[in-house]
């Protein structure tokens, strides 16, 4: 649509304050945060908020609705259904997190290399991620899980090659625009190696579009993650996994409605926190934006 | 812009054989043998190597890529290991179901997406455009196998207005209209809602976006009707990016699909990717993806030349 | 009687900075076949009147006020917005700076003219095209039956303002605004854009309002001249009067730093400073921080309005007799 321009320089140590500074004043960006918090901590010290043994089958107990005993009700096992969500939540985030990290590691210099040096190694690289992206992602991942195995590391390699191209192929747009700027002639007039120019000058200017773009990839992580464990390629039972559940919930879709009510809300709540955090963050770190908050409705 | 179009095309191949190459190292790479597989582990060794001589999966792996490329040159794509049929066959029963599903999401998609992108545009920044952004972050954060399942339970299972099977079989289509459409609507709404989200906001945007041009100054200078200014004069610029992302997404339907059909037993594309990973039916998983691949090429080439025909100023 | 009479017209914007008074108290008449010009700077509020007048301000989050806004004896403030429609693009029209923005890029140039002819004249079909052809041809494009299927961006900057006068004058408006219609043109192709607008509206006894800054333009064409200045009207004079005796400060900083061709060759003087801010009320003169023939009293007590001849009036306290 309308072209933007670049956003102006990103100095870490200055504008990190004032872009932390600005982050509160998006209310949905930090209601999201919190949120997000409260997953990752419910997550990490599962072991001790759950009051049940997730995966310990207690069939006298089984189906009954959400109750002060058992918050979001029982299984067709008897397992409690909120211990399985927090120790659910611990794989759906950790793919999510090592996804990113994976797709960060592969996508970023793959799409830097690519903008920066043009010409053949641009050409070539982008074959590779056209023919990635010809892909329907889901089926990627099913065919690389599929054939690799259901183990949650199969899983994480499969999503982030999944998610590398797209990283790749927007930091090697952003590349393409920042290279032109005038503080990249004047660095690299100076004698400044491309190294240099690429981690100070170029990664610098990208810090906004990546990291949301990391939050998109993050959710989408966590989606794709409980969509495998859905269709049976992920997480196998009986091992607590968001996807894994809603699976199993579908035979009893009428008698326990909350078997699979709990999960998807789960989902949901994951990914709308993250999208909202990476709004905030998004407006956080351009600058342009930092000013534009003062200007009340009626400018966009 | 034939000749625009002649260049497009030129790359297909190229793309696809590189696809076809990836799929086949994935699927060879990994381990699983089909053969073993499909005859279970009682057979005899004789029969095992029999059947893999006849899928060729005794020679080495380069000529195994050239034959089947030989092959698909001519229009073969092999036999299924697991199901006595062709694969092209396979696919010509498979394919149409997986577009209707995909064509019934769009639609869906398309009828949601356009009035509430135009009314959010329009009454921006007051509750109803809340209503609609907000709409679209839950269309976002609710997967669409969730939301299937949410939909099944409360209008089919509590109160049975719609089936949830029969999508694409022969009684489906031997009993009329509605029982041929009716189990389309509930997977079509959970397919299309996530494309419902990204074409409103999409829409909203550049309804906004437009709304702020000179030119719609200019139409109202000259005193014309409200219907007119916002249909033709606005919206008509505001689609033009709107269609395009549309054609692209509805490329990449067959792909996201997968979930609604296991959900919905549809017999359709994704649903035999699906069983043939399961089953390593290496022909299959071949013939498919090269064939989602092509219509996923097809569609975004198409969507670069829609967009040269709705835009005046853009001619290749 | 006069065609538009305005009195006091008052239009503020809302803003989290305040409210702009963006026109603030502005008084003419424009007689039937009259060419105002409307002169002044970015911000003196010229552009914001004539769309007062045309009630093309959105409100929210602006708001028009006036004592009087009578076109062609109608109250136009009385009126509904329904009632407004019928009177744009038939009873007044309006053209614009940049006509390649003014122009809508996926319509042909052909449906631009023939939707207002059928919106207001009812005409459709081939009618319409007949008429559409025969406007094109008016404003001086050749070739004008191809250019109907013609889409903006394939023509010149001066052709789509021709289009632009066309559309305009296409249902014979009693009043033409033209706000900066030439601004965005090259030089020979302005020249050309304003004897068209001359001659037109001359055969048509059409009123003109010519908003520009350039001082130029406007000797050129107009019959008469409205100052303005922080969103009120400093001076108003007949042309010839304004340029031989300016009677108000800005009116003289604005002479001064206009490059002339007759005669002797003097440095340019700018006008030193920036324009107020319009959110405050001004109770001495606007102009006072940046003029250089200021008086004593100017810094004492708000300027008021003096005639210095028939027609020319100048709000200014200091005396600049030539």
């Amino acid at each position: 649509m309308a072209g933007t321009t670049q956003a102006p320089p990103f100095q870490f140590r200055g504008s990190f304050l004032l872009a932390a500074r600005q982050f509160p004043r998006n209310r949905a960006a930090t209601l999201g945060a919190v949120f997000l918090l409260l997953i990752c901590l419910g997550a990490i010290f599962a072991p001790l908020i759950a009051p049940y043994d997730p995966i310990q089958i207690k069939l006298a107990m089984k189906l009954k609705p959400p109750s002060l005993e058992h918050l979001m009700g029982t299984d067709h096992f008897g397992r409690d259904i909120f211990s399985r969500m927090l120790y659910g939540g611990r794989t759906s985030l950790s793919v999510g997190l090592l996804v990113v990290g994976f797709a960060f590691a592969l996508g970023v210099p793959l799409g830097l290399a690519s903008g920066y040096f043009g010409g053949s190694v641009d050409n070539l690289l982008m074959r590779l991620v056209d023919a990635f992206l010809t892909f329907p992602p889901l089926l990627l991942a099913v065919a690389l899980v599929g054939l690799l195995g259901p183990d949650i590391q199969n899983v994480m390699i499969a999503l982030g090659l999944v998610q590398a191209p797209i990283l790749a192929r927007m930091v090697r747009g952003s590349t393409l625009a920042v290279r032109e700027e005038v503080y990249v002639t004047a660095a690299r007039a100076l004698g400044a190696t491309p190294t240099r120019i690429v981690l100070s000058h170029l990664l610098r200017n990208m810090i906004s579009p990546i990291v949301v773009q990391l939050t998109v990839v993050f959710s989408a992580a966590v989606v794709a993650e409980a969509s495998l464990s859905f269709l049976g390629f992920g997480t196998q039972p009986p091992n607590p996994s968001w996807g894994r559940d809603m699976s199993e919930a579908r035979r009893f879709l009428n008698d326990a409605p909350w078997m699979f009510l709990s999960p998807t809300l789960m989902i949901a709540l994951c990914v709308l926190s993250i999208n909202f955090m990476g709004d905030g963050l998004r407006d956080a770190l351009d600058p342009r934006s930092w000013r534009a908050r003062r200007r009340v409705a009626g400018e966009d | 812009m034939w000749t625009y179009l002649g260049r497009r095309l030129i790359q297909v191949p190229l793309v696809l054989l590189v696809v076809s190459l990836m799929t086949f190292l994935i699927t060879r790479a990994t381990p699983g043998d089909p053969v073993q597989i499909m005859l279970g582990m009682q057979t005899s060794p004789a029969a095992v190597a029999a059947m893999r001589a006849e899928f060729n999966l005794d020679k080495p792996l380069p000529v195994q890529y050239g034959l089947w490329i030989a092959k698909v040159a001519t229009g073969d794509l092999g036999r299924s290991i697991r199901l006595n049929d062709r694969v092209t066959s396979l696919i010509g029963e498979r394919l149409p179901v997986s577009l209707q599903l995909a064509a019934a999401g769009m639609i869906f998609a398309l009828l949601l997406s356009i009035p509430l992108g135009v009314i959010a545009a329009l009454r921006r920044n007051t509750w109803i455009d809340y209503l609609c952004t907000g709409y679209t972050v839950l269309g976002f954060a609710v997967p669409n196998f969730g939301l299937a399942l949410i939909l099944i339970y409360v209008f089919s299972i509590k109160l049975n207005w719609l089936p949830i099977t029969g999508i694409g079989t022969e009684e489906a289509a031997a009993g009329g209209v509605w029982t041929y459409f009716s189990p389309f609507i509930i997977p079509a709404v959970a397919l299309g809602t996530l494309q419902t989200a990204m074409l409103t906001r999409l829409l909203r945007s550049s309804m906004i976006d437009v709304l702020s041009q000179d030119y719609m100054r200019t139409a109202r200078a000259k005193g014309l009707l409200p219907p007119t200014i916002v249909i033709v004069h606005a919206l008509k610029n505001a689609m033009i990016p709107f269609i395009t992302m549309a054609a692209v997404q509805f490329g990449y339907m067959i792909g996201i699909q997968v979930t609604i059909e296991y959900i919905f037993a549809v017999p359709g594309m994704g649903s035999a990717v699906l069983n043939a990973v399961v089953n390593r039916d290496f022909p299959v998983i071949q013939g498919f993806t090269l064939v989602i691949a092509i219509f996923f090429l097809m569609t975004n080439i198409a969507a670069d030349m829609l967009y040269s025909l709705i835009d005046p100023r853009i001619r290749y | 009687m006069a065609l538009l009479s305005v009195r006091n017209l008052r239009t503020r914007f809302a803003t989290d900075r305040g409210t702009v008074r963006a026109v603030d108290g502005v008084s003419f008449d424009l007689a039937e076949g009259e060419i105002l010009g409307l002169v002044g700077e970015s911000g003196s509020g010229k552009s914001v009147t004539a769309l007062s007048v045309m009630r093309l301000v959105p409100e929210p989050p602006g708001r028009i006020a006036a004592d009087s806004l009578a076109f062609d004896g109608t109250e136009i403030l009385a009126l509904s917005e329904a009632e407004m429609r019928e009177k744009r693009g038939a009873s007044m029209a309006m053209i614009f700076q940049d006509p390649m923005r003014s122009l809508n890029p996926v319509l042909t140039i052909g449906r631009q003219l023939t939707e207002v002819l059928h919106r207001h004249q009812k005409i459709d079909g081939a009618a319409a095209r007949k008429r559409a052809i025969e406007l094109l041809e008016m404003v001086g494009i050749p070739m004008a039956e191809k250019r109907l299927a013609a889409y903006p961006h394939q023509f010149s900057g001066g052709m789509r303002q021709r289009v632009m006068i066309a559309i305009a004058l296409s249902c014979n408006p009693r009043l033409l605004i033209a706000d900066e219609a030439t601004t965005a043109l090259d030089v020979t192709i302005q020249a050309q854009i304003v004897e068209l607008v001359k001659q037109l509206t001359h055969e048509r006894g059409t009123s003109v309002i010519w908003i520009s800054h350039d001082l130029g333009v406007v000797a050129g064409l107009c019959d008469r001249v409205n100052v303005m200045y922080a969103g009120r009207v400093v001076e108003t004079s007949p042309i010839r009067d304004l340029f031989k005796h300016p009677r108000h400060g800005y009116t003289l900083g604005l002479m001064g730093s206009t490059p002339r061709v007759d005669g002797m060759q003097h440095r340019l003087t700018p006008i030193e400073g920036l324009p107020p801010n319009l959110t405050e009320p001004q109770t001495l003169c606007p102009f006072l921080p940046r003029c250089r023939v200021s008086v004593e009293a100017c810094r004492q007590r708000p300027p008021e309005a003096r005639s210095f001849g028939p027609d020319h009036t100048a709000v200014c306290l200091a005396d600049l007799g030539t």
